[in-house]
């Protein structure tokens, strides 16, 4: 099993619990091909630095994961065909960072 | 022990400031990379902050010689630019 992150980002316009939806169907495709979700994160909605096909913002979304060659492959097969993705990144690591970079300032401002 | 610490800092300050073509042997002419050794940031495609320090104005990746950053982590460096690029975070 190898280590890999992966990152979604989807269209502002689609509603947030449209976005939800999409991500726990990704997740799904991810455990039926034999992978393990470590930890999903929520980046939020960010501007994007340019524009990607007319878009300006973005909503993220960062899901940890073990898998295989296989997993991935699956995965990027859909999300390239998916219309309400902007773009994708999977990126393969040799040990999980649990640390967020991001959405730490939104903790802070709820306490 | 104060006055000691004092001291070194100031040497420090000074060898780089007197570069010169007449200076004593054994001064240190580079500066040491900010990104190894202990205490040193994580190079990560995430960690948006630290990458920013590293590009210019423009978006484009400085050369390791102006940030004197090491040859392995310059590559780790520029990696990890140009995946925060596909996902527009620089």
């Amino acid at each position: 099993m190898n280590c890999y992150e992966h990152t979604l980002i989807t269209r502002q316009d689609s509603p947030e619990d449209e976005n939800k939806k999409l991500v726990k169907k990704y997740e799904k495709i991810i455990k039926d091909n034999s992978g393990e979700i470590i930890k999903t994160e929520e980046w939020g909605l960010r501007n994007l630095t340019r524009r990607i096909n007319n878009n300006k913002k973005g909503y993220y979304f960062h899901i940890k994961f073990e898998g295989v060659g296989k997993t991935i492959e699956e995965l990027e097969k859909i999300e390239n065909i998916d219309e309400k993705l902007i773009r994708f990144l999977t990126v393969k690591v040799k040990k999980h960072d649990l640390t967020s970079f991001f959405g730490e300032k939104k903790e802070g401002l709820k306490k | 022990m104060k006055r000691k610490k004092k001291f070194k800092q100031k040497r420090k300050t000074s060898s780089y400031s007197k570069l010169s073509l007449f200076q004593k042997p054994g001064m240190k002419f580079f500066k040491a990379c900010p990104l190894s050794g202990k205490n040193a940031p994580v190079i990560d495609y995430k960690n948006v902050k630290m990458l920013k320090k590293y590009i210019s104005e423009t978006g484009r990746i400085l050369p390791s010689r102006v940030t004197s950053v090491s040859q392995k982590k310059q590559k780790e460096l520029s990696r990890a630019i140009k995946r925060a690029r596909v996902l527009a975070l620089l």
